[in-house]
Parts: structure tokens; sequence; C-alpha cells
């Protein structure tokens, strides 16, 4: 066992050294918006193989009762390296100086919170996802298409709503376990049922309210994105979404147990809702509008099997206040916006202001959108 | 909107859980072999403060798994609540897990885990080689997810 575990880090050292050498061939490209992501990046390859290292002393100590330990040292290190060369390390290889768009983005809204102000973030391509491991960077993946623009560039401060309940999880867990009780009261039967069908009905109740813990995490980071990105949100979001079909509408009753998302039809509803009493009137409106409108298009009705009914808007909503209260996500400034000329800090007035430019004149909108970008990015150097 | 954020979350945790078992259980080892290991005695002492909140994260989970099938666990994600379950799976197999994680308190686990007692060291060790199987078991599903078959 020794000898296989002497081989495995040994060959582990030779990864991390050629990776070491390909980072460093690759700093000269870094853009510096993802200064702070490279420099982790590289630390962590150091740290990799300082381990590694540490596992070959404790191999040259001669005690057979820690190469159990040693071994399992050996794999956590292993898949670590995997997981590390699968995603963290394509944001610095793959960088081109066209991600400084999206980088300046995040950067701004990492530095606006002081709780993620010191947590680097990069880019990377695939559908919209994050990964949220305070302190450790935050990855954020994009499709291609929507790097080089502004519409979609919001959607990125849903994404960062999972990095906020990361930072703040055992409270948000805490507050999420009080709706799910909330929730278990709504669906308690008035009457008992003691046949064959009352344990199925039981079970069935307990899915629905164990899939709430995802839906309420997703309904946060929705939450957070109008609260930071104002109607420039709910207009991404809306635009993202409404084109994806019919599963956007309703889905199944059996594919809605452990469902990672609800479904985006009730999404838009509860934005719609906040965004009122927030005052985007006109935004919530223009979503509301064309969801109804698709929905009647494609004779759609609105049901949600029992995983949601509209007794219980008015706990979700608390609930999500509380989260927002508890992390406190930078508040969008409806006056940075009317100001939006004068802006340059946030990009929020300009992801707003493209938003209106858009709907004003959808032909000319993507001449004005090049111009702004270039201009954007020559004020931020 | 991926989630695949819930398995790398989860992932993580396990993996640095499992870093946490072996750097205790390597210091422990050493120590009962009369080797000192003073410079890894304050990455043992962080070690045992990760594996105290994971246990104090963990135990209100079990109570609601332990509630029956039938009944919501509430306040954790998908993969806790899995991993609640194969915890309660491993307490009733009793061939394969015998530690006092599974067959004892929390608190007895709690207490082992910052007791300098030489006679509570095995108990210990025997805690943390049982804890490593049932986390390996539940990174496997994660890193299946994370980093895809080959």
């Amino acid at each position: 066992m020794r000898n296989i575990l002497r081989q495995s880090n040994a060959d582990l050292l030779c990864d991390i050294d050629r990776l070491g050498e390909r980072l460093r061939q690759a700093a000269t490209a870094v853009p510096p918006e993802l200064m702070p992501f490279y420099e982790w990046v590289t630390n962590q390859c150091d740290a990799f193989r300082e381990a590694v290292k540490e596992h070959l002393h404790y191999l040259d100590l001669n005690q057979a009762s820690i190469l159990p330990d040693v071994l399992s040292k050996t794999q956590v290190v292993t898949r670590n390296l995997h997981l590390f060369n699968r995603f963290l390390v394509s944001p610095v290889l793959r960088g081109c100086p066209s991600d400084r768009l999206c980088l300046r983005v995040l950067q701004w809204l990492h530095g606006a919170h002081p709780q993620t102000q010191h947590i680097p973030a990069a880019i990377s391509d695939g559908d919209y996802a994050t990964f949220p491991d305070p302190p450790n960077p935050t990855i954020y993946f994009m499709p291609p298409s929507a790097q080089h623009r502004l519409l979609y560039l919001p959607l990125f401060f849903h994404e960062y709503g999972h990095l906020l309940y990361a930072c703040h999880r055992p409270e948000m867990d805490a507050l999420v376990r009080n709706l799910q009780g909330v929730l278990v009261q709504f669906l308690e039967p008035s009457v008992q049922r003691d046949d064959r069908h009352a344990p199925h009905d039981q079970e069935r109740r307990s899915t629905i309210v164990e899939t709430w813990y995802e839906w309420t995490v997703e309904l946060f980071c929705d939450a957070v994105g109008l609260v930071i990105g104002g109607a420039a949100f709910i207009h991404s979001f809306s635009m993202y979404f409404r084109m994806l079909g019919r599963d956007e509408f309703q889905v199944r009753a059996e594919a809605l147990e452990h469902r990672g998302h609800p479904v985006t039809w009730l999404r838009i509803q509860l934005l719609v809702d906040r965004a009122r009493r927030m005052n985007l009137h006109d935004a919530a409106q223009g979503a509301e509008v064309s969801w109804n409108t698709i929905a009647e298009e494609m004779k759609v009705n609105e049901d949600y099997f029992g995983f949601y009914e509209a007794e219980f808007l008015t706990a979700i909503q608390q609930t999500i206040d509380d989260m927002l209260t508890e992390a406190e996500p930078r508040h969008f400034d409806e006056q940075a916006v009317e100001d939006s000329e004068a802006s340059t800090s946030s990009p929020v007035p300009l992801l707003n202001r493209a938003w209106r430019e858009f709907f004003k004149d959808v032909q000319k909108y993507s001449e004005w959108e090049e111009s702004v970008i270039s201009a954007y990015l020559a004020e931020q150097r | 909107m991926s989630i695949r954020w819930l398995a790398v979350r989860s992932f993580q945790h396990s993996q640095d859980l499992l870093a946490a078992i072996n750097t205790l259980s390597i210091h422990l080892k050493l120590q009962a072999a009369g080797r000192t290991d003073s410079e890894h005695t304050a990455q043992a002492n962080q070690a045992r403060e990760v594996l105290r909140s994971f246990l104090k994260m963990l135990e209100p989970v079990i109570t609601d798994a332990e509630r029956g099938e039938t009944k919501p666990v509430l306040g954790a994600d998908p993969r806790l609540r899995q991993l609640a379950k194969s915890f309660i799976t491993a307490k009733r197999n009793c061939h394969r897990f015998h530690s006092a994680l599974f067959r004892d308190t929390f608190t007895r686990v709690q207490q082992l885990l910052g007791s300098p007692k030489e006679q509570d060291r095995k108990p210990l060790l025997e805690c943390l080689a049982e804890l490593r199987v049932l986390i390996e078991e539940h990174v496997h599903t994660d890193a299946e997810q994370v980093l895809g078959e080959f």
C-alpha cells in the first residue's frame, strides 16, 4: 500500500507542477479584473503541492496504522484537483480581453457588499449557474452569447444571491425551516383520513414541504436579483425564460417533486408582486402581461398541483423579506438610474438604460449597445 | 439556471469533512505511537472544530429524519437530507457500523472529540473511521454529478 501511495502522490506532484507552469505562462494575458482570482488559483496550486509533500512525509514515517488515513487524504486531494482542473483553472486559461465586461460587473457586485468584497470572482462558459463556497472564489457560469451583451448581465444578480445565502447559511436555513413549518400547517387536512390512502397523502405533503427548501432558496435569489438590479432584472429574467417552452408555465405533478426550481411562471408572479411593492409598476406590468399572453396563446392553465396555493403567498414573501434583511444585498437606487449618464461606479444604471433603449428601438439597439460597452470599459480602466 | 451548486456545495463540504477526519486520525495515531506531532496539533484542533460544527448541524436533521418517511425533514437541502437518511440506515446496520457514533448519543461523541484522556482515543478513532466510510459513500454521488463519470 505504501508503494501505491508513493506512486500516486508522485504522479499528483507532476500534475500539479505542470499545471503551475501553465498558470505562470497564462499570467501575462490575465485581465486586471481577474487578478484576485488568478492569485487564489496559484496559491491553491501551491497548497495542493504542500499537501502532497505532507503525504509523502507521512509515508516516510513507516507507520502502518496511518496508511488508511494517507490513502483517504490522497483521494481527497485527487478529487479536489479534478474539480480544480474541471472548473477553477479554465477561467484563467480560457480568459480573453472580452471577459472584462462580465468581470467588471462581478467585481462591482462583490465589492458592493462587506461580506463578499474579499471573495474573488471569475466567469466561465455554461448555462447560468454559480459555485458559491465562501471564502473561496465564486465562479459564475454564463452562456457565451450573453457574455458580450448588457441585457442578460442582471441574471448574475440572481446567482450572487446563492453566494449571499451561503454566507448566511445557518440563519437562512432556520428561516426556511420556519416557512416549511408554516406550510406543514397549511397542508394539514381539516379532517384526518384513516384509510389506505392516508400514508400516501401524508408522504405527498411531506414531499411538497421538503421541495420548498430548494424553492425558497431560488425565490430568495430572484428577490436578490430584483433588489440589486431593479427593473433590469425582471426584464432579463422574463425575456430569458419566456420562450423556453411549455415547461416554464406548467410542470407535471410528478416532475414537481424535489424539483430544483419552482415553475418559472410562479417565479414571475412572485417577482411581479415584489416589483409592485418596490414601485417598479411598469416593469411588473410588462412581465405579467407578456407571460399571461403567452400562456393564453398556448392554452396553458395555471396549476401547481398543490405545491403552491394562493394562501402560501404572504408567508413566502414574509420569509423572503426576512432573508433579505439578513443578507442585506445592495439596494437598487432609482435615483442613480435617473442620473445614469453621470454614474460610473455601479453598472446597474447602465443595465437599466440598456433595457429602456432596447424597448425604445429594437433595431438600433445592437449598435447602441456596442458603443456603450466600449465607453463603459474605457471609463473603468 | 442550473442547480449543480447543491451538488458542488455538498461535494466540497464532504471533502472538508474528510480532510478533518484524516488530519485528526493521523494526529491521534501518531500520538498513540509516541511520535510527537506538535507541528500538526493546531491543525488537529481545527479539525475537531470542523467535526463539532458538523455534528451540531447534523443532529437536528437526523432527529427530523428519524420521525419517519412520511414526515418532512425541515431546513435542510436534499443532499444533507440524504446524508441524514444514510446515517439512520447505518445505525440499523450493526455489523458494519458499531462505533459510538452510531451506538451512542451525539453528546457522547462530542465529549470524545474534546477529551484529552488516553482511554477515549480508541473509541474516537473508531468513530472517525466509520464517519469516513459514511462520508466517502456520500461524496461519491456528488462527485459523479459534479465531475461526471469517466
